[in-house]
């Protein structure tokens, strides 16, 4: 089983309601669920969707076909016509003006009978949920069980209004619909899931933080990164975080350094936008040696780009981002549950290397979401790193020059120690110095942390045979598409496979080097225009890909795109 | 009881001889030892320029930071451990223009800073630029004339007033009792305080000089103005001319920034440890 639901209309149309409710029932009966978050950069009116596939095992990707679809508006009606499977249905609620009527339409009183049976056009969502699952002929008893379970905080009257508009609905579409659904689901049993978090990127990365004792986040609201600002405010007062909105991000990045250099966990969250800003304070985070954790949910760019649409196009601006030369850390999580565990490291390592360490999201990312196992967040480990003895130390050298680059931290306001902490080149005690000794001294301090640093980050994974004649080259977010599309090539019988980095800088390079010795082909397949993660690659290593897979339109490739580009290279 | 000998800066003064600057720091350590507070427990950050120099020649904890964002700087710093008596040391070049939104927005939040701007007309440090305090008229290398800076100068006292700061004062470097005193009240004040100090840069600035400011400062406290009354005090921080008023403008108390977040009760967010057990309840409830 494995089909897809979209759900169209303008921005407070409650699509976001309507799909929420349908995803869950699903996840509730124990599907997997994965929503793709289509919205244009308005608040009202416009067109957008979710789109919501369903399956009987794990799904990490939107598909390109669409088997029913839920239109609030004449625009959701036609706009996705073209990508509707043989025998797929498009259900409107028939208060729409629509004259064009084809056999896949079917016309249905979803706000009239959410009002008649509910009370209310808020139940217009049950009522959609009745339609769409009558013609999928899905059994109602487990549509019921689920909406019971969902209201069942909300009380019994909740519950029995949603139930009985969807099952109106549910009958009324049966007795009416001649149609005939291409996906038919009435022998359907309960699925085998039971991943119960129904949660995106950003929420995953949130909790993560916060898992991992975040004490400051200040941050300036930047589409697609919001939500994870927003999801710690809504949790400041409960667990005690420092949460601040600044006047800009410049204002956020420095009141973070401010909060880290006294001790606590800083967080700052934006988009590239507003990641340009932040660059002149991430290199006094470097200079001065102070932890920090970035999120950059990239958007096309430059400049204003796209603001809900998505892409990988800030790789390489974030690796070489700041005057002057400084090691830093890169991870781009693939989805929500390597989202949780990066946020984790992100703040270990920003602690124990004291350099800024960087996560890179996209709006894919961000706010797609998916059913996954809940996090057990009792069991983060938090690591400090070296932090100075606490009796009083009048000698107290914050920069003191160690084997490792890593000198112990103090914090001010600990008695009987001074820190100082500048942005100029500086002594072992903090201070100003022009020294050219104690320049090369302090830059080999910072060099000496990157093969340390190397040996912590986790190596890239290949998935599928280890040794295949074609590689995909992948990172970050588009993991899911690629490797669905590997799996169905597989299947096929195309010897093929993917590397994909989720440490992406700096780059460890073994499992890459063998990889360019054993596949014939390596492909790199990149959400942005320059193939820039090829790019990095052929920096740290000299090696090339041999063809390169690129989508820039700000929409998320899905495995058949991947699939269709191989072929037309004469690839796959 | 800190020790004059405890604040001995660890680098060599590196402003002119003659320089406002060396006022300002005697004013500081003088007040850092009036606090009565123990030493660790006060923080100095600061910008970019010879203002920002400042806190290299006083051994306390210090943040020498970006060119204009001592300010936010410090409110993290401030927030995260509010034990700390925190002390912003700037210039007009860096606090009023790189650092000027933060300088309004602090004001606003009444976020519990101290904050010196070491005031001389100039960009000192990048060799006698036009700053965004300077005179209009004002001669440099980026000024030519006619007619020489051709804009009007900020007015931190009167922005400051103007944005919500609740204690608002301007010292002269020339002056050191009254500017001590200034300086204490400023960081014993709950909530944004700012002192404008005048300052001569003896190298740039030939208008903004020793002479002027010693025949045009008057005592605010002495002609007893009213430093409640904010109508009053605003129209006073207009005086800029045969008589440049020093003292304190403005003072009023209202909840500062830390009040209104969600602190843990000490107000220590460096030592506080998140109840991860609560944070499972967060996650259990996002269960379906």
């Amino acid at each position: 089983m494995d089909f897809t639901i979209n759900t169209g209309g303008q921005a407070g149309q409650g699509i976001d309601t309507i799909g929420d409710l349908i995803s869950q029932v699903f996840i509730k009966t124990g599907f997997y669920i994965h929503v793709l978050k289509d919205f244009e950069s308005r608040i009202r009116g416009g067109y957008n969707f979710n789109q919501i596939r369903v399956s009987d095992s794990p799904v990490y990707a939107a598909t390109n076909k669409v088997d029913l679809i839920i239109a609030m508006t004449k625009d959701a009606i036609v706009e996705q016509r073209s990508r509707l499977t043989e025998g797929g249905v498009i259900i409107f609620d028939e208060g729409i003006e629509f004259d064009e009527l084809e056999s896949c339409h079917l016309s249905a009183p979803l706000e009239k009978m959410a009002k008649e049976v509910g009370g209310s056009t808020r139940m217009t969502n049950a009522a959609a949920l009745g339609a769409a699952l009558a013609v999928l002929q899905f059994p109602f008893k487990l549509v019921e069980d689920a909406l019971t379970a969902k209201f069942e905080r909300k009380g019994e009257k909740v519950v029995a209004n949603n139930v009985a508009v969807a099952k109106a609905l549910y009958d009324l579409t049966t007795e009416q619909f001649s149609g005939t659904c291409g996906q038919n689901l009435s022998s359907v049993k309960k699925g085998p899931s039971k991943d119960f978090l129904f949660i995106n990127g950003n929420r995953a990365l949130a909790l993560g933080a916060m898992a991992s004792n975040v004490k400051w986040i200040s941050a300036y609201p930047m589409s697609p990164s919001t939500q994870v600002f927003q999801d710690i405010v809504s949790q400041a007062h409960k667990l005690n975080i420092g949460a601040l909105q600044a006047e800009d991000e410049l204002s956020a990045i420095t009141m973070s350094l401010g909060a880290s250099f006294a001790g606590a966990r800083a967080f700052v969250t934006t988009s590239g936008g507003g990641f340009s800003l932040m660059v002149e304070a991430l290199g006094l985070a470097a200079s001065t040696e102070t932890p920090i954790v970035i999120y950059n949910a990239q958007r096309p760019g430059p400049a204003t780009g796209l603001p809900t649409r998505t892409e990988q196009s800030d790789l390489l601006f974030m690796v070489h981002a700041s005057q002057g030369e400084f090691p830093r850390i890169l991870l781009a999580p693939k989805g929500p549950v390597e989202g949780f565990e990066v946020a984790t490291r992100a703040f270990n390592l920003a602690d124990k290397f004291q350099v800024p360490v960087m996560i890179l999201g996209d709006q894919y990312y961000a706010d797609s979401m998916m059913n996954i196992p809940r996090f057990d967040v009792t069991g983060v480990n938090v690591d400090r790193g070296s932090i100075a003895a606490e009796r009083p130390d009048p000698e107290y050298l914050r920069y003191k020059l160690t084997k490792d680059g890593v000198s112990p931290r103090a914090f001010p306001g600990d008695a009987g120690k001074t820190v100082v902490h500048s942005g100029n080149v500086h002594l072992e005690n903090g201070h100003i110095t022009e020294n050219p000794d104690l320049r090369n001294a302090m830059v080999e301090k910072l060099m000496k942390k990157v093969p340390h640093i190397l040996k912590t980050l986790n190596p890239p994974t290949i998935y599928g045979k280890k040794i295949a004649d074609i590689t995909l080259l992948t990172w970050g977010s588009t993991w899911g598409s690629v490797y669905e599309a590997i799996s169905l090539l597989n299947a096929e019988g195309v010897s093929i496979n993917q590397l994909h980095f989720c440490d992406v800088y700096p780059l460890r390079t073994t499992t890459l080097k063998t990889v360019f010795k054993k596949a014939k082909k390596v492909v790199a397949v990149e959400q942005n225009a320059t193939s820039q993660f090829a790019r990095l690659v052929r920096m740290e290593t000299g090696l090339g890909v041999d063809h390169h897979i690129n989508k820039y339109d700000g929409r998320q490739m899905t495995a058949r795109w991947v699939m269709t580009q191989l072929r037309g290279a004469g690839i796959a | 009881m800190i020790t004059v000998e405890e604040l001995e800066g660890k680098q060599a003064i590196t402003w002119c001889t003659g320089c406002g600057n060396f006022g300002i720091l005697a004013a500081l350590k003088k007040a850092v030892i009036e606090l009565g507070v123990p030493r660790h427990e006060i923080l100095l950050v600061s910008g970019i320029g010879c203002s920002s120099k400042a806190p290299h020649y006083i051994n306390l904890n210090m943040f020498h930071t970006l060119h204009g964002r001592a300010i936010p700087v410090a409110t993290g710093a401030h927030l995260v451990n509010p034990d700390l008596k925190v002390i912003v040391n700037t210039g007009d070049g860096d606090g009023l223009g790189e650092g000027f939104s933060h300088y309004i927005h602090a004001a606003r939040r009444n976020v519990n800073l101290a904050v010196f701007i070491h005031n001389n007309g100039v960009m000192g440090l990048t060799k006698g630029q036009f700053s965004p305090a300077a005179q209009r008229g004002y001669v440099s290398n980026t000024s030519p004339p006619p007619p020489g800076a051709p804009m009007w100068p900020i007015n931190p006292v009167a922005l400051a007033i103007a944005g919500g700061a609740t204690y608002v004062a301007r010292g002269f470097s020339g002056n050191q009792k009254d500017l001590v005193t200034l300086m204490v009240e400023a960081v014993q004040h709950k909530g944004f305080a700012v002192v404008d100090i005048l300052q001569p840069c003896q190298t740039w600035n030939r208008k903004l000089t020793w002479k002027f400011y010693n025949e045009r400062a008057c005592s605010l406290q002495e002609e007893g103005h009213d430093p409640t009354n904010k109508m009053l005090a605003l129209e006073r921080s207009f005086e800029f001319g045969d008589k440049i008023p020093v003292g304190l403008f403005y003072r009023s108390k209202l909840p500062d920034l830390a009040s209104g977040l969600a602190l843990p009760k000490d107000g220590r967010l460096r030592d506080h440890e998140t109840d991860r057990a609560l944070l499972q309840q967060v996650v259990n409830d996002l269960t379906l």
